[in-house]
């Protein structure tokens, strides 16, 4: 009796599937089929905008009662009016608080000493990282008020990171930590000490390249952007500061470690620098 | 597969696209959030076989890459991987065993972060790398092995309730 064969549908579906995937990537990352992917995403994101912004619109008020009722559990035994009352009360001080953290961020936002005569546009951080692969932040000004794909993001502080995708009404910033971000930067007061600042992941400190050894470093040294012809960034934005500096038995650079001058992880508010590298 | 179970499967992706959107991506562990799009190519090779596996695994892959700012395409990739080896993995299982859509979620969400990972590295992106990777794994398979056995159930009333590749269906989604 015959033995049954098994079918090779499964595997050739598979081996269809990864060859796509793999033409998909390739086209993506080379040529003109990225402008087309892109397209596609920020069609998809603008389409989506809405889901999302309802969505968020339903949880937030679901949210603050869970928070209520669990501080509630903590107090049962105290008046019901009472504890309404002081719950009330703990709401609108944290809302309070938020509001002058925001308007804080929004009002330093206004006064940025480097920024020269470059134009800004503010925006709110509506989202973090879609990836855990990518350090991101989603902002909620798109093409159609002015960003463009490249152009740098700064807070009160300093540097933040760069557009990466331009929707219609919404933006993705590639922040300074992620590992495909690199900064020309110049430090000291020599001139020509330029170095590379680059990512190395979400939650992790920058590095700068390109620095010779022996160069003496002081802890909280300022790095700022070179702008340098043809840089992806203006000249004299702070990028980071120096948390430690050692020069390798046999290396010809230091290993420079550096924190952002900005907190990335509590963003609420950006300005985009409407700023290319044609731009005097 | 006819309309309405092409629909189906629609919605089933649009539901995980709008919950990894919106609640998940909020969601912070250390700084990760969880990642149910990969629990739709483990539920469809666990109620399907390997062939739906791979294809619903493409197919989610390609709508979660619409909104990351990694390649485009590395989702299906790993997508299409995880759901084809799901479906040859559990081939000779019994597929109504209550423990298998969590071991299964298990072993398909830390091989998929880990995959996606050293995918991203091989095809020119070394930052993909340079995350903590470890992290990502318990987060992620943490939060899917809890919703692994609803993700069964959904993928299990969308996907047709028909014999394929010669292995008996699931019997373990929602009745329709």
């Amino acid at each position: 009796m015959a033995k049954p064969r098994r079918s090779r549908r499964p595997r050739t579906t598979l081996v269809i599937l990864v060859l796509l995937s793999v033409t998909i990537i390739t086209l993506d990352a080379r040529g003109g089929f990225g402008r087309i992917t892109s397209g596609v995403k920020s069609v998809a994101s603008d389409a989506f905008a809405p889901v999302r912004s309802g969505i968020d619109d339903v949880i937030e008020p679901i949210g603050s009662f869970l928070a209520g009722s669990v501080h509630y559990g903590a107090v049962r035994q105290q008046n019901q009016k009472l504890q309404d009352e002081i719950n009330r009360l703990k709401l609108q001080d944290q809302q309070a608080a938020q509001t002058a953290a925001a308007m804080q961020q929004l009002s330093a936002l206004l006064h940025l000493p480097w920024i020269g005569n470059l134009q800004t546009l503010p925006a709110q951080v509506i989202a973090y990282g879609t990836s855990n692969f990518a350090s991101t932040i989603d902002i909620g000004v798109g093409r159609d008020d002015g960003v463009q794909l490249g152009m740098p993001v700064v807070a009160s502080g300093g540097l933040v990171g760069q557009i990466v995708q331009a929707n219609h009404h919404t933006s993705t910033v590639r922040l300074l930590t992620d590992g495909a971000s690199t900064v020309g930067a110049v430090y000291g007061t020599t001139p020509g000490s330029y170095a590379a600042v680059s990512g190395e992941g979400a939650g992790k400190p920058l590095q700068a390249g390109l620095v010779p050894s022996g160069t003496v470093l002081t802890r909280g040294e300022l790095f700022s952007t070179s702008g340098l012809n043809g840089a992806a960034y203006p000249a004299d934005i702070p990028v980071a500061r120096v948390t430690s500096s050692r020069s390798g038995l046999s290396s010809s650079q230091e290993t420079v470690v550096l924190q952002p001058v900005v907190d990335l992880n509590h963003l609420r508010y950006v300005s985009v620098v409407q700023w290319g590298p044609s731009t005097p | 597969m006819t309309a309405p179970d092409a629909a189906r499967v629609s919605l089933v992706v649009f539901v995980f696209v709008t919950v990894q959107q919106t609640l998940m991506v909020d969601l912070r562990v250390g700084g990760v959030h969880p990642d149910v799009m990969l629990l739709l190519p483990m539920a469809a090779g666990l109620v399907g076989g390997p062939a739906r596996g791979a294809t619903m695994g493409f197919g989610s892959g390609l709508v979660a890459d619409l909104f990351m700012p990694t390649p485009f395409g590395l989702s299906a990739l790993v997508g299409c991987l995880v759901g084809f080896g799901v479906g040859m993995a559990t081939v000779a299982l019994d597929r109504t065993s209550w423990w298998l859509p969590t071991l299964s979620s298990l072993v398909a969400s830390a091989g998929s972060v880990v995959l996606y990972g050293l995918l991203g590295y091989l095809l020119g992106q070394p930052q993909m790398l340079h995350v903590d990777l470890t992290r990502i794994v318990v987060v992620v398979t943490a939060a899917n092995v809890v919703l692994a056995v609803p993700a069964v159930r959904l993928v299990g009333w969308a996907l047709p309730a028909v014999s394929t590749e010669g292995m008996p269906t699931s019997g373990i989604g929602l009745s329709r």
